[in-house]
C-alpha cells in the first residue's frame, strides 16, 4: 500500500469519518417479526438473541440502530435491507 | 393449504411445498404484476444516458409516483437531496434485485413437465414444487414484497398511529363477504402464513 501518498489532512479526515454513521430500521407493521429477526441474522451475522432484541426494539420503539460504520458501509447495509423489504435509512450517529 | 417441508440428503438441501392450482395461479399472477411494476419507469423519468444506465446509474432522483413503488423503493435518507443522490446510483440495482426475487418464485411455479402446452398449466388440481435452500432468501424477500404491495392496496400503512396488525385483522374479519377487499386481505394473510412456514422450515434443524 502506498501509504506515503496519503497527505496529512486526508488521513485526519479518514479518522474522523471512522464511525459517525448509522443504519436505522423503522417499524413497518407488514413485516413479520420472525422475518425481520431472520433478515438481521442473515445480513449482519447476528446471533438469534441479538437479532431478536433489535427486532423488538424496532417493534416497541418504532426504530432501532442496527449497524454503525462508515457512510459507505451504512449505505450498503441500507440497500441490502431495502432489497428484503425492510424500511431503513442512513443517518449521522448524533442525529438522535 | 400445505406448508413448506425441508428435504435434505447427504449433499443437497431443498424446500418443497404443494400448492393447489388456485394458490399457484394467485402467486403467478401477483409475481407477474410485481415484475411489471418494478420494470415500470425504471430510469425513464428524464433523458436516459445509455452509458450511465448500463452501469446502473439512473436519472431517477425522487420517490416514484406509484404508491406501491414508493413502499418498495423507499428513500435511504431523510434529507431529500441526499436521498435523491443515493437513489440515482442505487434504484436501478434495487429494482433488479427485487425482480430477481420475484422471478425466483415465478419460475419455480411454472410447471416443468413436457406435457405442459402453455395454456392451462395447473389443470391437475395441485402442483408440487421444490427449490434449493439457497433460494430461500429470494423467496422470503419476494413474498415480503408481495405483502408490501398488497398492504398499500389495503391501506395498511407504516406511518405513526397506523392501525396495528390485530386492529387491521378485526376490520377485515368484520367485512362483508361481498367486499372485494376482504379477498385481498385473505391473500395478504395467506402470503404471510407462507412466509412464516418457510421461515420455520429453514430454521428448524439449523
Amino acid at each position: 500500500m502506498a501509504l506515503g501518498t496519503v497527505t496529512e489532512s486526508e488521513s485526519d479526515l479518514d479518522l474522523r469519518a471512522d464511525r459517525p454513521w448509522v443504519c436505522v430500521v423503522w417499524d413497518d407493521p407488514v413485516n413479520l417479526m420472525s422475518y425481520v429477526t431472520h433478515v438481521f441474522m442473515v445480513l449482519f451475522g447476528y446471533s438469534k438473541e441479538k437479532a431478536t432484541e433489535l427486532m423488538l426494539k424496532v417493534h416497541n420503539e418504532g426504530r432501532a440502530t442496527v449497524t454503525s460504520g462508515t457512510r459507505e458501509e451504512m449505505e450498503r447495509d441500507t440497500q441490502r435491507l431495502h432489497e428484503y423489504g425492510l424500511w431503513a435509512t442512513v443517518q449521522r450517529d448524533n442525529e438522535f | 393449504m400445505s406448508t413448506f417441508r425441508r428435504i435434505t440428503s447427504d449433499e443437497t438441501s431443498e424446500l418443497a411445498i404443494t400448492f393447489s392450482s388456485q394458490e399457484a395461479h394467485v402467486l403467478i399472477n401477483l409475481t407477474e404484476q410485481l415484475l411489471e411494476l418494478l420494470a415500470e419507469g425504471d430510469g425513464q423519468s428524464h433523458q436516459v444516458d445509455p452509458l450511465l444506465h448500463l452501469v446502473g446509474i439512473s436519472s431517477a432522483d425522487s420517490l416514484p409516483e406509484d404508491p406501491v413503488l414508493r413502499r418498495l423503493l423507499p428513500n435511504a435518507y431523510d434529507d431529500e437531496r441526499a436521498a435523491g443522490e443515493f437513489r440515482r446510483y442505487t434504484e436501478h440495482g434495487l429494482r433488479e434485485k427485487k425482480k430477481a426475487h420475484a422471478l425466483t418464485i415465478y419460475e419455480a411455479l411454472l410447471p416443468q413437465d413436457e406435457e405442459w402446452s402453455g395454456d392451462t398449466p395447473l389443470d391437475k388440481g395441485s402442483i408440487e414444487i421444490s427449490f434449493p435452500e439457497s433460494d430461500a432468501m429470494a423467496w422470503l424477500g419476494g413474498l415480503n414484497d408481495l405483502r408490501l404491495a398488497l398492504a398499500v392496496r389495503l391501506g395498511i400503512g407504516a406511518e405513526k398511529g397506523a392501525p396495528t396488525p390485530s386492529e387491521q385483522h378485526q376490520k377485515y374479519e368484520l367485512m362483508l363477504e361481498s367486499d372485494p377487499m376482504k379477498a385481498v386481505y385473505a391473500v395478504y394473510s395467506w402470503i404471510g402464513w407462507l412466509q412464516q412456514s418457510l421461515l420455520e422450515a429453514i430454521t428448524e434443524q439449523s
